[in-house]
């Protein structure tokens, strides 16, 4: 299959078949495998924060921040997981990158692992998508291996997933790491992907000794956060201006720490359907101009409310999968029809009729 | 750098044709969720449906019209065709406080997004002061059961459920953490031998923020007046004969005050659910607390309360298990997803050995 077919499919968030994912996945390896684990690119660009499957708020991002290739998008991670759509989500990126090399870049995430897919619902929609066989997983997942670790634009602006290690001083030894893994638990690539800036707000409070600044042990006993400190001797070290991540959820869609020193950019609006937070891209004019553009989640997503489709927190989220897939089904069964205009599906939606058949339908359960 | 710590706002003001199609959305919602009523000969209810006027409908149910519906967004109560359930949340900051009285019992409950950086502000640097908060608070729900003329209320907020997280080490670590603090050392002494500057120092691999992360909380709620009115009575139970009978629920609501993803390592959620029927009401206060091959913990808290006798009932379950045993109980039954199960609060508390149990009465 052509790219553009490809792309048509996905933009109309229809599914490809499986031997396509694999032979598209091989494509994009022999691409990646070429890339330092590092990448230099240049502004204008468009930073984008975790995604998390939210296909439809993706596609309202290339709605608003401009379409590829006429944007260049940076992003920064965490395509997968928790939302409905990520195997639509990562196969558009895929294509997107095979079809427009210089135009986008995708950075690995935490959630670009194959542990942590299996426990947060990746491994279970791959399943549910592709009749109960885990093959598209693995070949998902294997490209995940391959993404690039770190972005540097215009040689002043550092943009990782999660964060600092303190294995890491310098670019240098960033580009030296073996990335072609499952992200280990320990060293210099899991804190790329993990650590969390941690403002120091309480210093009389836990730390007397000014520890706050530096490198602290998450209690959850594994993982660092970083403070100010570290963040400036690391920018001093190399020469840069600042550092975007993501990571780390945000209700106003973005997050400034250190006076501007590290920025979180969140892109997944009303996460994981249910946090009503707002989302954002960063566009980045040249590197000291740059526009937070703020957004809400795309209504295609209001369509999904009252279904409590998320198998978090179902009842009974065995059934509830299989229930899933037809709603899904039937949805994009809905969209297809609606395409020849007879009915506009934002009107529906926000119909009188609508509402009240979606009231009537609302989850309502005799709990013990 | 000039946008920096100020919302992006696209225009200083609020545009007027916005605002009046937000409202014409709000007014569209709440319209919608008046059910179309079935006899024809009525129309529309008043805006406040009172008992009296109910009765008086031709449209009278079985069971006597006693409860009022306090808020006119409701949707119509079960003698006018439907039941009452709360809207989604609304992204406008519009309030919805979806509210119903039976007898002198008033139940309302409050539905809002997670807490903006300037709430999330206020409560890390006063109200809760230590604590690290979790990554998701929906600091402006709650669930509030009242009777004012027992000057008695009960509420469930998020607020009062993370005061109760204790401020010092759980003694729980993710599953990998021994081996990489031990990796740490090593690599610290071996640093320290060539003398090499690194901004970890050994003893900074103690842990110094003392918070449990995982949020673990046995909040039953809070009462007011503050002193507590329930008396201790283990040999109580909850009548569940009366509770299986699937008499017409006029309120419900489920809701989550608080949740962390653990940075991955699993789940900590705070979910507040409740259904009111004609006589009586049930609410359920979970946490779930997974720590990905390590625990699992399920925490409830019913509240039952039997309207006519002005009784209450609170039972409080701890479930906790280890994270091997309870997967190991779904690999018996089937599944090639084993996983899944585990992020099914229901199936984990029905599958984890009950370590506590205590009840509690409240007899007006």
């Amino acid at each position: 299959m052509e790219l553009d077919e490809c792309l048509e499919k996905l933009y109309k968030a229809q599914l490809l078949p499986e031997v396509t994912v694999r032979a598209l996945c091989f494509k994009l390896k022999e691409m990646l495998v070429k890339e330092s684990n590092v990448i230099h690119i240049q502004t204008p660009v468009t930073v984008v924060g975790d995604m998390h499957g939210q296909f439809h708020d993706m596609l309202e991002i290339f709605q608003i921040g401009g379409p590829v290739p006429d944007t260049n998008y940076l992003f920064l991670g965490d395509y997968v997981d928790r939302g409905l759509y990520s195997v639509e989500t990562i196969m558009l990126l895929i294509v997107l990158k095979l079809r427009y090399p210089s135009r986008i870049h995708l950075l690995r995430g935490n959630h670009e692992s194959r542990q942590i897919t299996q426990s947060y619902g990746f491994y279970t929609e791959c399943l549910n998508k592709y009749g109960g066989n885990s093959r598209v997983w693995q070949y998902l997942t294997d490209i995940f291996d391959y993404l690039v670790l770190c972005c540097i634009i215009d040689d002043e602006i550092f943009c990782v997933h999660g964060g600092l290690s303190p294995n890491v001083q310098t670019i240098d030894q960033i580009k030296i790491i073996d990335r072609f893994r499952e992200i280990p638990h320990d060293g210099a690539m899991a804190d790329l992907v993990w650590s969390d800036p941690e403002e120091n707000n309480n210093p009389t409070l836990d730390h007397p000794d000014n520890s706050g600044q530096h490198f602290q042990v998450s209690p959850r006993g594994a993982g660092y956060t970083f403070g100010r400190s570290v963040v400036e001797k690391f920018l001093r070290m190399n020469d840069m201006n600042r550092i975007y991540r993501a990571h780390q959820l945000c209700n106003e869609g973005y997050q400034i720490y250190f006076d501007g020193l590290v920025t979180t950019v969140w892109s997944a609006p009303n996460y994981c359907y249910r946090c009503g937070n707002k989302a954002s891209i960063l566009e980045l004019y040249s590197k000291d101009q740059f526009y937070f553009n703020v957004f809400e989640e795309a209504p295609e997503n209001k369509l999904l409310k009252e279904n409590s489709l998320n198998d978090n927190y179902s009842e009974d989220s065995i059934t509830n999968s299989v229930v899933n897939r037809k709603l899904i089904a039937d949805y994009f069964e809905d969209d297809s029809a609606s395409t020849d205009g007879s009915t506009d599906p934002e009107m529906y939606m926000f119909s009188d009729v609508y509402q009240a058949r979606s009231a009537s339908n609302r989850h309502v359960d005799y709990f013990l | 750098m000039s946008r920096r710590n100020s919302p992006p706002l696209r225009s200083s003001g609020i545009n007027t044709i916005q605002l009046n199609a937000a409202r014409e959305m709000h007014a569209r919602t709440v319209r919608a969720r008046r059910m179309p009523i079935p006899t024809s000969g009525i129309t529309a209810p008043s805006i406040l449906p009172t008992a009296t006027t109910t009765a008086t409908n031709t449209v009278l149910p079985a069971m006597p019209a006693r409860h009022i519906c306090n808020n006119p967004n409701n949707p119509p109560c079960v003698h006018c065709g439907s039941v009452i359930i709360p809207s989604p949340q609304a992204t406008l900051p519009l309030e919805d406080n979806p509210s119903i009285t039976i007898n002198d019992w008033t139940i309302s409950s409050r539905k809002k997004p997670i807490l903006n950086s300037q709430e999330l502000d206020l409560w890390e640097n006063e109200k809760l002061k230590g604590l690290t908060l979790p990554e998701m608070i929906f600091g402006n729900n709650y669930i509030r059961i009242e009777n004012p003329k027992l000057d008695w209320s009960i509420e469930f907020n998020a607020l009062d459920a993370l005061r109760n997280v204790q401020l010092q080490d759980s003694g729980i670590r993710v599953a990998y953490s021994s081996d990489w603090i031990n990796s740490k050392r090593r690599q610290n002494s071996a640093n320290a031998a060539q003398r090499y500057a690194n901004d970890v120092s050994d003893d900074s691999l103690n842990i110094i923020h003392k918070y449990d992360w995982t949020y673990t909380t046995r909040y039953r709620g809070t009462e007011n007046p503050p002193a507590s009115r329930f008396r201790l009575d283990n040999d109580q139970t909850l009548p569940l004969d009366k509770l299986a009978v699937h008499d017409k629920i006029l309120f419900y609501d489920d809701m989550i005050l608080f949740e962390d993803e653990l940075a991955d390592n699993g789940i900590s959620i705070l979910n507040v659910k409740i259904r009111v029927m004609n006589e009586r009401l049930l609410l359920l206060s979970r946490f779930f607390l997974r720590v990905d091959d390590v625990l699992v913990r399920v925490y409830d808290t019913r509240l039952y309360v039997e309207f006519d006798e002005n009784k209450v009932i609170r039972e409080s379950k701890e479930f906790e298990g280890k994270y091997q045993d309870v997967l190991a109980k779904h690999r018996l039954s089937q599944s090639h997803d084993p996983k899944a199960a585990l992020r099914d609060s229901s199936w984990v508390a029905q599958n984890t050995p009950m370590v506590k149990r205590e009840c509690e009465i409240i007899e007006f």
